[in-house]
């Protein structure tokens, strides 16, 4: 199968090619140089970018499915009937996996990260992948609030941690180390929570090692991705603290391809202030020090006003919600490992708090000067479903559209935000780099074809019927929302705004090798552990080849 | 413009039947009144193959919706109404007046569960008994019905104004279990009898005219006061949670 | 041969040490599962081949014309019912969300009779809740309400909850306080603490005093509530706030009782509260080993955990109307396929006679009450002893069957999968 896309006006920042009007060639699965009889696409004056990069959103797994459980009446919403080719759609801010894949696709999307899976109900999350139509996914596991990882994080014994962390990932087949509330997580087991520099119960270890740790641990196994982390304190008025300590515990690290910490949903991690009161945007303090780091690369977790469901692995922090806004509370704890929270939340425009976080994830996209450093999320459905993305992206690329939603705010944007006077509008270059190019980088999967439309990469391919001219925020909206073509793997699988085919996607996962005595000394702690505490036997624990009918293995060497 | 519908046969699997709603039949003919489509089960249906139709006048507004015979099987009359009136000579299925925000709903006979749904606005008036769920929320909402008032002149089931944020509900008989369950505003009426009134209560006001057969343990009595003639002991719950309802009890158990 | 670290398919505690000795494609031996589990593994009296009623007598067929048989009762109904799905496995549960979807059906598993209620609490209050490791490894006040799982779940003590040592409660039992809150003194209270009887019916005041006392508002609650003194109440509150790491687990006992799914919303409110003072959490005692999974399944593919209605095409969910008991009870239904259930022998009488009114198919590898009723039957093969597959275990930790054996008959996927097919082909798809 050949494919011809005439024309377009191509964004592939990647091959340094922007705005270019030119052709881009498909055979089979692959962008190629020539083609011989392919089908043509007219893509004249339009916008021709690679498939969407989501590298943080939680689309399936435990969380989201207990989400949805949670919220019926959020799952009536946006309910769709089975079509010739699609199954059923439900939900808004947590849609059934079907919902999922053909929205991402109609965006033109077509990877997305599910970023923060349990490792013991890791195979909930590759089965709910399954399940997930057209998109290539990946899981990130959750390894820092482990027993196994905090004793080697107290011993030192840095080796027996990368052993420990490479048969995690290839136990539950997952392309990378997630952070979450490093530390928090084992003391919410109590009930309790702590910051960066306290003691975990019991650990005797501070999130501050268990980051560093981690890091090294993650570079000495030369993994595709970087860690990935939801630093300590989030959501707090007066965090920005915490998250410039945090991001500076390996400031010394660096890799030739890549950063060495990927912090996530930063919109949640900027705040001043003392209080809800004098709760403020810090976004010019976290901008300074990523605009001259070389080390750390970031997402917005970008909030938009109205409801949605929030879900994390930060147990603590969902309860400290709940108990502000007295809204349903779920709670998941995962033994020796992690938790977890969902409770729903409105993010009210009449709300200073809300309308500032607003306010916040765009400034972190404006005032960080290089766009590889900044990824756009929702970190969905946290501040927003994914589905809000095209108005995220015009609100980036106008300035007037900014102003329009600002007049009709909360007034304290005006004195406790920065957004008001920033005058930058991204161009599509730069949302080209923030969608596609720099999480597929950050991600490292651009070494594996996504992210860019060089020959050899793979053929994911959006095409998008705006004018790069275009200006009128609408207009760009419902051209995103929709797009004239989504291509994946070298099949059209979107034209004008509908499904049209509906392939599986595959996941990516990490095959580390790491063998030796460090690896023989943590398999004997490892089964003391599952002898004594787990719930479940060792043997059952591996995630079995059946639940990645479609796995691409990506193996690495020390 | 009055439509009179009668429907062709007694169904065994129900007919869903939101889309009849005045809003929906004002300023149409016959022909087009007969070709709105229905559900029957897993069929779409026109509604002319269930319903004889009568059409009398024509108007643009506030048309008049009168269905003869048995309407036990059909659910979703009225549901999300905004005018106009609809008048079921007999009982009816389901979700009657759900979500309807404007507009009058009569029920000559009983009604099955969920009545007045999530009513916003308008009248619900059910002349027999109401089931289960009458003009509460849907699963898992936060604020059931908002607004509107609905009118049983007979019992109700269990359930009655669960999550209710607004409007006001009047039952002449007796209700069911947990009445004003989770209520956080509006106001529900039982001239009979209740078990166990505003369970989770946040605010909002029960009367209960009749006798509650059994209190909950964690309401605080505040006294004695008059309410439409009658003498009625005060409380203020759910305290479980600090809520500020309030409920008006006639006679109590002994403690 | 033996084969070790095999999973018990009977009840949701889903114990994954079973050993099973296997000679000539046989279970000979089964080893550290409960009697319960051993004889389900064991294996009793089989459906063995295909069945279609003819002039009242169930007459044997072949796969194919059972299957055939379905599929035209299925598309000649326009409103049927696909229910059970709890003792088989995710993937059986993925081919009958499909096949509802397909034909416009309403697909319901079992917990419309018994946790139905704990999701529907679920959804108004959300779940504080954890894998059952975290019990095991931290728990040091244990509270069953309405539950008799010292015979519904023999192994839950000795596995998960008061008997085991874990990291933090290295003395076992006795570093635990088991307290069981229930109607009548069951078998569970000989292993307790404590036994606090309720009088039935009552959960729901009980349940109410314990939050006002919790909430300090003691001075109002009467002296004696659901057949509980006040001083025990607050004796018991106390007890509560003091625990390191609390715990409820809850049965029918909550649930199908006076109040129904708002006593479990009471109870797990009362939980929510005590995190405020310490750590607390509260589980369902979901029954079958696999209920849990269907919801699961159903409610990633559909949105939805049960009681589904695609008769319109998108999802419609109103348990109390779309659930299989009540679609049964008020005769909607015009035709039911019933997997890996036993409706006729747990439902309602009012259930079970519009169930032997109308075209009724039974896929299960047992015979049982439903299929006495039944017009077509296919036998299917034991999942987690002859199909391996994901079931999720009453925490939702999922953990994959295995197959020890090998199968004389189809799995339900399977069947399913032809049923699918069929059903396309008679629409002319
Ligand atoms: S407790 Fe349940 S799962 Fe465990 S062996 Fe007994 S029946 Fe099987």
């Amino acid at each position: 199968m050949e494919l011809l896309i005439k024309n377009g006006v191509v964004y592939d920042p990647l091959n340094e090619i922007c705005g270019e009007k030119m052709d881009i060639c498909v055979k089979d699965d692959k962008i190629v140089s020539k083609v011989k009889s392919p089908k043509v696409i007219d893509a004249d004056g339009k916008l021709v970018m690679p498939g969407g990069v989501d590298i943080h959103a939680h689309i399936a797994g435990g969380k989201i499915n207990a989400g949805r459980l949670l919220r019926p009446e959020d799952g009536r919403k946006g309910t769709e009937p089975r079509g010739k080719l699609t199954r059923a759609c439900t939900g808004y801010s947590v849609p059934n996996t079907y919902a999922t894949g053909y929205r991402y696709a109609k965006m033109g999307y077509t990877f997305v990260m599910e970023p923060a899976t349990p490792p013991l109900l890791a195979r909930h999350t590759h089965e709910e992948l399954i399940d997930t139509p057209i998109l290539d996914n990946a899981i990130l596991a959750l390894l820092d609030n482990n027993w196994m990882t905090m004793e080697y994080v107290k011993s030192g014994e840095t080796k027996k941690l990368a052993a420990y962390v490479a048969w995690m990932i290839k136990a539950v087949k997952a392309y990378g180390v997630k952070i979450v509330n490093p530390g928090g997580d084992e003391a919410w087991g109590w009930g309790k929570n702590v910051n960066i520099d306290d003691s975990v119960p019991n650990f005797d270890v501070t999130p501050r090692d268990i980051i560093g740790s981690l890091a090294e641990a993650n570079e000495m196994l030369n993994l595709p991705h970087s860690i990935h982390i939801h630093c300590n304190d989030l959501g707090h008025p007066g965090n920005y603290e915490t998250t410039l300590k945090s991001f500076d515990v390996i400031k010394g690290r660096s890799n030739k391809n890549r950063q060495v910490m990927h912090a996530t949903h930063v919109q949640f991690h900027s705040y001043g202030g003392s209080s809800w009161k004098d709760f403020e945007s810090k976004v010019d303090e976290i901008a300074k020090y990523v605009n001259v780091k070389k080390h750390v690369t970031i997402d917005m977790g970008q909030v938009m006003l109205g409801d949605t469901t929030t879900m994390t692995a930060d147990g603590p922090l969902e309860y400290g919600l709940h108990t502000i806004t007295g809204r349903k509370w779920t709670n998941l704890d995962v033994e020796l490992e992690t938790g977890g929270g969902i409770t729903p939340f409105l993010y009210s425009s009449k709300v200073a708090v809300n309308t500032i976080q607003w306010a916040i994830g765009l400034e972190l996209a404006l005032l960080i000067k290089d766009p590889w450093k900044i990824v756009l999320t929702t970190d969905h459905p946290n501040g927003a479903p994914f589905i809000t993305y095209p108005i995220v992206i015009s609100l980036l690329m106008s300035r007037q559209k900014r102003e329009e939603v600002m007049a009709n705010v909360h007034k304290a944007i005006n004195k406790r935000a920065i957004l008001p006077s920033i005058e930058r509008e991204l161009d599509w270059n730069d949302i080209a780099i923030m969608t596609r190019a720099a999480p597929a980088r950050i991600l490292g999967l651009d070494r594996y074809g996504k992210g860019h439309l060089g020959v050899g990469a793979d053929a994911d391919v959006a095409i998008y019927d705006v004018s790069p001219e275009e200006k009128e925020a609408k207009k760009i909206q419902s051209a995103l929302l929709r797009a004239k073509y989504t291509i994946k793997g070298g099949e059209i699988v979107v034209k004008d705004g509908e499904i049209v085919a509906v392939p599986e996607g595959r996941t990516y996962w990490v095959n580390p090798e790491f063998d030796g005595k460090p690896t023989k000394d943590m398999l004997g702690d490892l089964t003391g552990k599952f002898e004594k505490y787990y719930s479940v036997n060792l043997a059952n624990y591996p995630v079995q080849d059946a639940y990645l009918p479609h796995p691409i293995e990506i193996k690495t060497k020390v | 413009m009055q439509v009179t519908l009668t429907p062709k046969k007694a169904f065994k699997v129900p007919v869903e039947a939101e889309a009849i709603k005045p809003d929906n039949f004002a300023g149409k003919g016959k022909s087009e009144i007969e070709s709105i489509a229905l559900w029957h089960g897993n069929k779409e249906v026109k509604l002319g193959s269930l319903f004889d139709v009568k059409v009398e006048g024509v108007d643009k507004e506030g048309a008049k919706i009168v269905i003869e015979g048995d309407a036990s099987r059909i659910k979703r009359i009225g549901e999300g109404m905004t005018s106009g009136e609809i008048t079921i000579n007999g009982n009816v299925d389901m979700h009657c007046g759900a979500m309807m925000s404007g507009g009058k709903v009569i029920v000559k006979g009983d009604a099955d569960a969920w009545a007045g749904r999530e009513m916003r606005g308008g009248e619900l008036v059910v002349e027999g008994n109401a089931g289960n769920y009458l003009g509460a929320g849907y699963w898992g909402v936060e604020k059931g019905m908002r607004g509107g008032v609905i009118r049983v002149k007979g019992d109700a089931g269990d359930y009655v104004g669960g999550h209710m944020g607004g409007g006001e509900i009047i039952v002449k008989g007796s209700a069911g279990l947990l009445p004003g369950l989770n209520m956080s505003g509006g106001k529900i009426i039982i001239e009979g009898d209740v078990t166990l009134p505003g369970g989770e209560m946040k605010n909002g006001m029960i009367v209960i005219k009749g006798k509650v057969l059994e209190m909950l343990p964690s309401f605080r009595f505040e006294g004695t006061e008059i309410i439409d003639s009658l003498k009625l002991k005060k409380f203020t719950g759910d305290l479980t949670r600090g809520g500020s309802g309030t409920l008006y009890v006639n006679i109590i158990p002994e403690e | 041969m033996t084969i070790t670290d095999v999973l018990c398919p009977f009840c949701g505690a889903l114990c994954d040490d079973v050993v099973v000795e296997v000679e000539n494609n046989k279970i000979v031996e089964v080893k550290e599962a409960c009697e319960m589990g051993v004889s389900k593994m064991m294996g009793h009296e089989r459906i063995t081949t295909p069945m279609i009623r003819e002039s009242g007598e169930l007459k044997e067929t072949t796969y194919e014309d059972a299957v055939d048989k379905t599929a035209e009762i299925l598309v000649n109904s326009i409103r049927p019912l696909i229910y059970g799905w709890s003792s088989t496995t995710c993937e059986a549960h993925k081919k009958g969300i499909e096949l509802a979807e397909e034909m416009g059906a309403v697909i319901d598993n079992t917990a419309s009779v018994c946790h139905g209620p704990s999701i529907l609490a679920i959804q108004n209050v959300g779940l504080p809740s954890c894998t059952l490791g975290q019990i095991k490894n931290r728990a040091d006040l244990i509270i069953y309400w309405g539950s008799n799982q010292a015979e519904a779940h023999p192994r839950h003590m000795s596995r998960y909850t008061s008997f085991p040592r874990g990291f933090f409660s290295e003395e076992g039992r006795k570093g635990k306080k088991v307290v069981v809150v229930d109607v009548r003194k069951t078998t569970t209270v000989e292993v307790a603490d404590e036994f606090i009887q309720v009088a039935p019916g009552e959960d729901y005041p009980v349940l109410s005093a314990l939050r006002a006392i919790l909430a300090g508002e003691e001075d109002i609650v009467p002296s004696c509530v659901g057949g509980v003194s006040k001083e025990r109440l607050i004796e018991l509150v106390e007890k509560m706030k003091d625990a390191r790491f609390g715990v409820i687990f809850f049965g029918l006992g909550l649930t199908h009782t006076r109040g129904r799914h708002n006593n479990v919303v009471n109870a797990i409110s009362l939980v929510r509260e005590l995190n405020a003072h310490t750590k607390f959490v509260i589980m369902p005692m979901r029954g079958h080993y696999n209920v849990t999974g269907f919801n699961q399944v159903c409610t990633w593919e559909t949105g939805f955990p049960f009681a589904v209605d695609f008769s319109r095409g998108q999802p419609w969910y109103n348990p109390g109307e779309t659930s299989a008991v009540d679609i049964l009870n008020r005769k909607e239904c015009d035709s039911a396929l019933i997997v890996a259930s036993d409706p006729a022998a747990h439902f309602p009488r009012k259930s079970v006679e519009h169930l032997a009114k109308i075209p009724l198919i039974q896929i299960d590898p047992y015979p049982n009450p439903t299929m006495e009723l039944a017009d077509v039957v296919i036998p299917s093969a034991i999942a987690g002893v002859e199909v391996e597959g994901t079931a999720y275990r009453m925490d939702k930790v999922p953990i994959r069957l295995r197959k020890v054996i090998e199968p004389n008959h189809l799995s339900d996927e399977e069947i399913l999968g032809r049923i699918l097919d069929k059903v396309r082909e008679r629409r002319g798809e």
